[in-house]
């Protein structure tokens, strides 16, 4: 990659302005990749639309992350917007459960989140990565602050309860061993020779030294108890002042009783990209977001409007809601476009005048299941007893995931954990339960890693997202093959009406993929409605 | 690997242990290791109608079977006549029905991150068929086999 600094007479940045002024976004953004500035992803810069046809309307469907964007930006152009959502908060899945808050899920059961203040939990989103430019962008236009959200903890867990007598080893010790047995192996295998044909003469001795420095071995090439292996995984007794402080170096777990752990499965999760440093979350909790959004567009937004009916001719779109503040008064809103950010669980039973493909697609799409758990306890002794700063650990236990608080560190008051978010069939058996039972689970698999937990425990909520009357699942849960042969048809436009979301993306279960969604499918709307010409 | 799955950062060691601990908390028996060999995650063995309705569907359906309402509608399944037909209420568990996925697997084979729901075998979807259509108020006549769900199975397109 080329040095930064001038390119010719002029610098990179005045370059991309005005590739950016000249041919928009897109190519302003394909020339930063060109120049190395940026991976690939769909996010293409602030979106430009030029002004809308005169007297232009859209209707936009759900106040999620999705439909926000959607809406912030037509009426940017121009539009007149509005935006019908069924809860009476904005933010969809992009939400923060504090104290104080209520949440009453499908079946009835109602939960009072009793944190204390500052405490919370995201039931749904909780970390946006570095690349996801369109969140952290717009986060940016809408002031809501930003804090580093630790997905990597060396010192956090990893838990397998059938391995190590059930005692959870720290992640340091668990890579360290890894990386260093791996290391031995691969050298032994070099020094052999068994891999001339692969590795030449003059390669040979730069592939032991790295293999030496990767996985920490001795002089020797053996990664064994001393002070090499110790530097990565700790020491039975820490380096110190004085006296005191002579280091004992600790003893690594054997090749064939870590293998046999499987903790090794969980120790790539800080590799995928996605889960890169950096991490971010919202300071506040990830609803700070959709809050945001919400303050942005005021009374654009009418909220307890439950949608019952859609329906388009040539010259609009009718859509008829439920006023859940009104007794449920039929109302009919009008526009000349509409943006649907239904989830699909939902949309799939709403009657909507599109065409074949598009209902196909519609009724093609299951909902994946997620639970979220949040436990608040007396004190942070995660924190005080085992210097857990925030991160994650993992565990074969049905919780899944402890995830730790990424502020507030140090505090004395309460603390709260993310004491379980799990997928699937764990997911499926914790949604079968009902919230208190919910919370006592995981409670109670939560003590086989913090025994702390039974007299620490104060109070929990739990989340359980096909019992959320707003979604009635987690995310869209495209099969590969239900993907290839719908996706195409969700996505395009249907006469007047145009479907957004992460349901609508390949980025599914992430904020960016309804973000980029929402500004992919109103690019394309807003070349419809200008060719259609003015009041159309 | 699905993308779905990582993303939301469900990954972890072990599932396969996972999946037999939260059958065995729900007093449901675990799963036999996979003939193949082949890493087995999310398999919950046989088990009565009763006890499957009660660790998996109603989360969706609720306890007493009535569903529930709020901007879609889960369908109860006291007094609703479709369930007159056994193969619907089969063919249902086994491809699922719009939003509702499919329990009729294959067990997701990623040992990682699994979103997908139980997979179940014959002679659990035989169970709850039989289990819903003479619960909840509803009296419907005749029963569904575990050789029956095979054969419905058989006559399924490849997933």
């Amino acid at each position: 990659m080329r040095e930064p600094g001038p390119i010719g007479a002029m610098t990179r940045r005045e370059l991309l302005a005005m590739i950016g002024r000249t041919a928009g976004g897109a190519a302003m953004y394909q020339a930063m990749a060109g120049l190395g500035l940026a991976p690939e992803t769909s996010y293409a810069g602030p979106v430009q639309l030029d002004a809308a046809p005169p007297g232009a309307s859209v209707l936009v469907l759900g106040a999620g992350i999705a439909g926000m964007v959607a809406a912030l930006e037509l009426r940017d152009a121009g539009y007149r917007v509005q935006v019908l959502e069924y809860n009476a908060r904005p933010g969809g899945r992009n939400w923060t459960l504090r104290g104080g808050d209520r949440y009453t899920e499908l079946g009835g059961d109602a939960q009072e989140c009793r944190f204390d203040p500052g405490l919370y939990i995201n039931p749904g989103p909780w970390r946006l990565p570095y690349h996801h430019y369109g969140m952290l962008s717009y986060c940016k236009r809408l002031g809501v602050a930003l804090e580093p959200f630790n997905q990597i903890n060396y010192n956090a867990y990893l838990h397998n309860s059938k391995a190590f007598g059930g005692k959870p080893q720290r992640l340091r010790t668990v890579r360290a061993d890894y990386h260093g047995h791996v290391a031995e192996l691969l050298a032994k295998v070099v020094r052999q020779g068994v891999l001339e044909q692969s590795v030449s003469a003059e390669d040979r001795e730069r592939l032991l030294e790295s293999l030496r420095a990767w996985g920490a071995l001795d002089k020797d090439f053996r990664y064994v108890q001393g002070p090499e292996s110790s530097d990565r995984r700790g020491w039975a007794v820490h380096p110190g002042g004085g006296l005191s402080g002579t280091p004992v170096p600790s003893e690594p777990v054997a090749l064939s009783e870590l293998l046999r752990s499987n903790l090794w499965t969980a120790l790539m999760m800080g590799d995928v990209y996605d889960m890169q440093p950096s991490i971010f979350q919202p300071v506040g909790g990830m609803g700070r977001v959709g809050e945001a959004f919400g303050r942005e567009l005021g009374g654009l937004i009418r909220y307890n409007a439950r949608v019952i009916r859609i329906d388009q001719d040539e010259r609009g779109v009718s859509v008829t809601y439920e006023d859940a503040a009104a007794g449920n008064a039929r109302q009919t809103a009008r526009a000349d476009w509409c943006v649907c950010t239904i989830p699909l669980s939902i949309l799939g039973q709403i009657p909507i005048q599109v065409g074949g493909p598009m209902l196909e697609a519609i009724a093609a799409c299951p909902y994946a299941a997620a639970v979220k758990v949040g436990l608040q306890f007396k004190r942070r002794f995660w924190e005080e007893d085992e210097q857990i700063y925030g991160g994650i650990t993992y565990t074969d236990l049905p919780i899944e995931t402890i995830g730790y608080p990424n502020h507030g560190f140090f505090g004395s008051g309460k603390g709260v954990l993310l004491g379980a978010y799990c997928f699937g069939p764990d997911a499926t058996a914790f949604t079968a339960m009902a919230p208190e039972e919910r919370v006592a689970k995981a409670v109670e698999y939560g003590a086989e890693i913090h025994p702390q937990y039974a007299a620490e425990f104060d109070s929990g909520v739990a989340v359980a997202w096909h019992r959320s009357p707003f979604t009635m699942g987690c995310f869209g849960n495209w099969s590969e093959a239900a993907r290839a042969q719908h996706f195409r048809a969700l996505c395009e436009i249907d006469g007047r009406i145009v479907l957004a979301g992460e349901h609508a993306s390949d980025l599914p279960a992430w904020q960016e993929g309804a973000l980029t969604s929402a500004l992919d499918a109103i690019q394309r709307l807003h070349r419809r409605a200008l060719a259609a010409g003015a009041k159309a | 690997m699905s993308r779905a799955a990582i993303l939301h950062g469900g990954r972890r060691a072990g599932s396969t242990a996972a999946a037999l601990l939260a059958a065995l908390a729900l007093g449901i028996a675990p799963a036999h290791a996979d003939r193949s060999g082949a890493r087995h995650a999310t398999a919950v063995v046989a088990s009565t109608g009763e006890s499957l309705y009660r660790s998996i569907c109603q989360g969706c359906h609720m306890p007493d079977g009535r569903g529930a309402a709020g901007a879609g509608l889960y369908p109860a399944l006291a007094g609703d006549a479709a369930l007159a037909s056994t193969e619907f209420v089969a063919l249902t568990l086994l491809q699922g029905r719009r939003n509702m996925p499919a329990f009729g697997g294959p067990p997701d084979p990623d040992p990682f991150f699994n979103p997908n729901p139980p997979a179940l075998n014959d002679e659990q979807i035989a169970a709850v068929v039989n289990y819903v259509r003479t619960h909840f108020g509803n009296r419907f006549k005749g029963s569904i086999s575990a050789a029956q769900v095979q054969a419905l199975r058989a006559s399924l397109p490849a997933r």
